[in-house]
């Protein structure tokens, strides 16, 4: 491919859900029950994904210096030009993009497949009209939102979609809005993210006062500049809680990706938006929408100081901990998950934070994969047992639905992280998902909490100055990197290495690689052990999903005896459960670590990823490996153990830790606080305002109509009466009578209209005969000088 | 042996002057009072002819003026008969008295 194609395409792929959506909503109707869903899935995810296959293998087979002409020539428009500032429309044509366009094509595809399976057994008339078609226009919509969100080349286009699928998200949780759950699900969801994105707009308004620019690209080199040169938005001697107004940027950025990716403690929409089509659960809620937020701190990374990272990490640890936890004691198989997904999402955020940009990001596509497949399966499991989603009334599906028992089985496996520790097979370790990009995570988490002090700084000899910076490939500013001192090869220790694929991209951007040591503080501890403790949780929650759902006895005769699967909804699964597989090993890792130099260059940002990661990794792994890779066995152990023999020992531990389940079962409580705190806080505002606004204000707008009613009868009674409407009949009988006097000698008789007519003339005689004015004369003679 | 002069034929004029709008003011009748307008007239001319006679130049503007008022009258005279006409035929009479539709 040449020229413009990558963009044409991407711009194409976008904008076919966009048509189909538009056709569905005209047309659907008429297209039926099953046309309407194979139509969406031909133009809203179909051709999408044909383009993004065929984008993604030429961009593979392109070396690297081209890739970043293609990415320094990807086409713009401008589009207005506000207050001085040139907006331009555009495609971010990077690896990152073609990566996540990719993954999103991908799984959206299937999870359209499975739609239209998991549709054809569900009722689709809501107050007596047929909206199956509105479904999957609702995806269409959504499938061009997000396409738009990954492809967008500026922060305020990034925005729109960004709300775009926020609608979509609304739309598709209510979609059975004819019952309460949902209608409450979806507002909260939408509410929820409203609060998010007040702080992304904070972020984004920011960047445009102090960055003069809203181009993602732009924006990283002028804070880089500004940070260099200490001017711009670094010169604001603002601080708010302790953080610089610069800090604040990266903060209220996150705020946004918070909301969407539903971080503590705005988290609280995202389980009850299960209330949705499980698909809708599945692809909103789990794989594309939800990481839009970890997508979002990827593309702004540059504009993150290290204190907003800090930031990020925190709040991502928190996330990953206290979702994890709840995930244990919850019975319905989609809370579940939903739970799980938030602690995979905290994770990422947390990788985010750490500086792990790559092993986020690989997080982000692997658990995509898995994630969806297992809600998938979750939705086969639903649909199949005619919508009983309590696990406690499962057990023993296998028999009734294997393949989506072993699907789901090796999504488990995935989130789990379960590998083999230490073994390779052709250069690549053996294991899958989350072995791979979790363990990553937790190694650069290592490195930054426990031996961050011993990295040293090697000078690269720019000084501070941009201006003397010449390599083009990366931001202009900066000057050291940082490798680890005591492993300066490439080591081949981790398991995961060749997949890390840091020897493809060699030394080339390694170069350009800013970092600012000393502004970078170390990890706090108990960040790195907390997000370890989690990972050996994550396998016991899972696997206690797995055997309650397919393993053991039947609980629920009745249930059993009608549980069943159908092709259309497990075929997704098999090929999904394929794609976990392949995104754990191939080109996914490679395509981010490609993009990592560009994307995470920044003045004060040290990313460990890609070429400066794999050493770092080396070191922490020859032991840590084992801890973490090993703790999917000692979670699976656990879990099979407990439940092994039906939910006996659960109910004895759940006795034991009465109130400790209690918690967890109560989301500790969250939704009460927030129930207490902004509900019946705007509850209690609102009473207090009504009373205001009845007592007072209506009070004087009450007095005040009354006065003014008194004053309009008096003005209508005396001077509308006697003074404007007297003048007016005054004047009409004036002309009454004058005309009266005036027409009296109007007689109608001729003749005597002749004799006033003489008279008049011999008036007018008489009076010039006599008058004795010499001029008068001489127009008039005398009639003595006449005689003469 | 009187000499007839200018006085003479304004005196006539004055007479037939007199009588037309005497004429005018008496009559009820539509033709009575059409002739009195004509008798009017003919003062004006006679008094036009004689002015031009005793007073004026070599032009005879007078006498040429009368002329005009000559066929003036005729046209006068034709358009007042058929007012008189429609007159008669909207009230049955020619009794201007009767025709007082537009007083005031």
């Amino acid at each position: 491919m040449t020229g413009h194609t990558y963009e044409i395409c991407l711009a194409l792929g976008v904008l076919s859900p966009m048509i189909g959506f538009w056709l569905l909503v005209f047309g659907g109707r008429v297209l039926g029950k099953p046309g309407a869903g194979w139509f969406a899935l031909v133009t809203g995810m179909g051709v999408p994904l044909v383009l993004a296959t065929y984008v993604l293998l030429c961009w593979l087979r392109v070396d690297d210096a081209t890739r970043a002409a293609l990415t320094e020539n990807a086409a713009r428009f401008h589009w207005a030009t506000i207050g001085g500032v040139s907006i331009d429309i555009g495609i971010k044509l990077d690896s990152l993009t073609i990566a996540m366009f990719f993954m999103v094509t991908f799984i959206a595809f299937w999870i359209f497949f499975f739609s239209i399976g998991y549709m054809s057994g569900h009722s689709d008339e809501v107050d007596g009209k047929r909206k199956y078609w509105r479904f999957f226009a609702y995806l269409s919509l959504f499938a061009f939102s997000m396409l738009g969100l990954v492809v967008s080349s500026n922060l305020l286009f990034l925005f729109i979609f960004w709300e775009l699928v926020g609608l979509c998200s609304y739309l598709l949780i209510g979609f059975y809005f004819h019952e309460p759950t949902p209608q409450y699900a979806q507002i909260k969801a939408f509410v929820t993210n409203r609060v998010g994105d007040f702080g992304f707009l904070i972020g984004m308004m920011l960047v445009f006062f102090h960055l003069k620019t809203l181009d993602l690209d732009q924006a990283a080199v002028v804070f880089g500049e500004q940070y260099a040169a200490g001017s711009g938005i670094f010169a604001s001697g603002f601080t708010m809680f302790g953080w610089s107004l610069a800090t604040i940027l990266g903060i209220g950025l996150f705020c946004g990706a918070m909301g969407k990716s539903a971080q503590f403690p705005l988290h609280v929409w995202l389980p009850d938006a299960m209330a949705g089509p499980t698909p809708v659960s599945a692809l909103i809620h789990a794989a594309t929408m939800v990481a839009a937020g970890v997508y979002l701190v990827a593309r702004v990374f540059r504009l993150m100081t290290p204190e907003a990272l800090m930031f990020v990490a925190a709040i991502g640890c928190i996330t990953l901990t206290l979702m994890a936890l709840i995930a244990l004691v919850q019975v319905d198989i989609k809370k579940c998950l939903a739970y799980s997904t938030l602690s995979q999402l905290g994770y990422m955020i947390f990788g985010m934070g750490c500086g792990a940009w790559v092993a986020a990001l690989f997080h982000l596509v692997t658990h995509a994969f898995f994630k969806a497949m297992l809600f998938l399966g979750s939705g086969q499991v639903i649909e199949g047992c005619h919508h009983v989603q309590d696990m406690r009334r499962m057990g023993g599906l296998r028999k009734k639905m294997p393949v989506t028992c072993w699907t789901f089985f090796i999504g488990v496996l995935a989130i789990s992280g379960a590998g083999i520790a230490g073994v390779k097979v052709g250069g690549a370790g053996i294991g899958l998902g989350g072995f791979f990009s979790k363990d990553e995570i937790l190694a650069v988490a290592y490195v930054r909490s426990h031996e961050w002090t011993s990295y040293e700084r090697v000078e690269e000899g720019h000084g501070g100055g941009h201006g003397s910076d010449e390599h083009a490939s990366a931001v202009k500013v900066g000057a050291s990197r940082v490798i680890l001192a005591s492993d300066p090869a490439h080591g081949d220790s981790g398991h995961g290495s060749t997949a890390h694929g840091a020897s493809a991209h060699g030394g080339s951007h390694a170069t350009g690689k800013a970092a600012i040591f000393e502004n970078t503080p170390p990890l706090p501890k108990w960040m790195f052990y907390l997000a370890l403790a989690t990972a050996y949780i994550t396998p016991f929650y899972m696997m206690r999903a797995w055997w309650m759902t397919f393993m053991g006895k039947p609980r629920d005769q009745h249930v059993y005896d009608h549980a069943h699967e159908t092709p259309m909804m497990y075929i997704p699964l098999a090929v999904l459960a394929g794609g976990t597989a392949f995104a754990s090993y191939f080109v996914f890792r490679d395509l981010f670590a490609h993009a990592a130099p560009d994307a995470t260059d920044a003045a004060m940002v040290l990313a460990i990823d890609g070429t400066t990661h794999t050493p770092a990794m080396s070191a922490a792994h020859s032991y840590l490996v084992y801890a973490v890779g090993g703790s999917f066995v000692a979670g699976f152990a656990l879990a099979i153990g407990i439940y092994g023999r039906g939910l006996d020992v659960a109910e004895k531990i759940k006795r034991t830790a009465g109130p400790l389940h209690t918690l967890l079962e109560k989301k500790y409580f969250i939704d009460e606080l927030y129930h207490l705190v902004w509900i019946k806080g705007c509850l209690v505002v609102a009473t207090v305002a009504r009373f205001f606004d009845t007592w007072v204000l209506d009070l004087a707008y009450n007095l005040l109509g009354s006065a003014t009613e008194r004053f309009a009868v008096f003005i209508g009674r005396f001077v509308d009466v006697h003074g404007v409407d007297g003048i007016v009949n005054g004047i009409s009988k004036t002309s009454l009578d004058v005309s009266d006097v005036v027409r009296s000698p109007q007689t109608g008789r001729i003749r005597s209209y002749v004799m006033f007519a003489a008279m008049v003339a011999a008036v007018v005689i008489l009076i010039l005969v006599f008058k004795p004015e010499p001029s008068h004369r001489l127009l008039i003679p005398s009639v003595a000088s006449l005689g003469g | 042996m009187l000499t007839i002069g200018l006085t003479h034929y304004l005196i006539v004029a004055v007479v037939l002057f007199c009588a037309g709008l005497y004429t005018m003011m008496t009559k009820r009748n539509a033709i009575g009072i059409l002739i009195g307008v004509e008798l009017v007239l003919n003062s004006a001319t006679v008094n036009l002819v004689a002015f031009d006679r005793y007073l004026g130049g070599q032009k005879l503007d007078g006498q040429i003026t009368a002329l005009f008022v000559i066929v003036l009258a005729a046209a006068e005279a034709a358009i007042a008969v058929g007012i008189c006409i429609n007159v008669y035929s909207n009230l049955g009479t020619v009794d201007v008295d009767r025709a007082s539709r537009l007083q005031g």
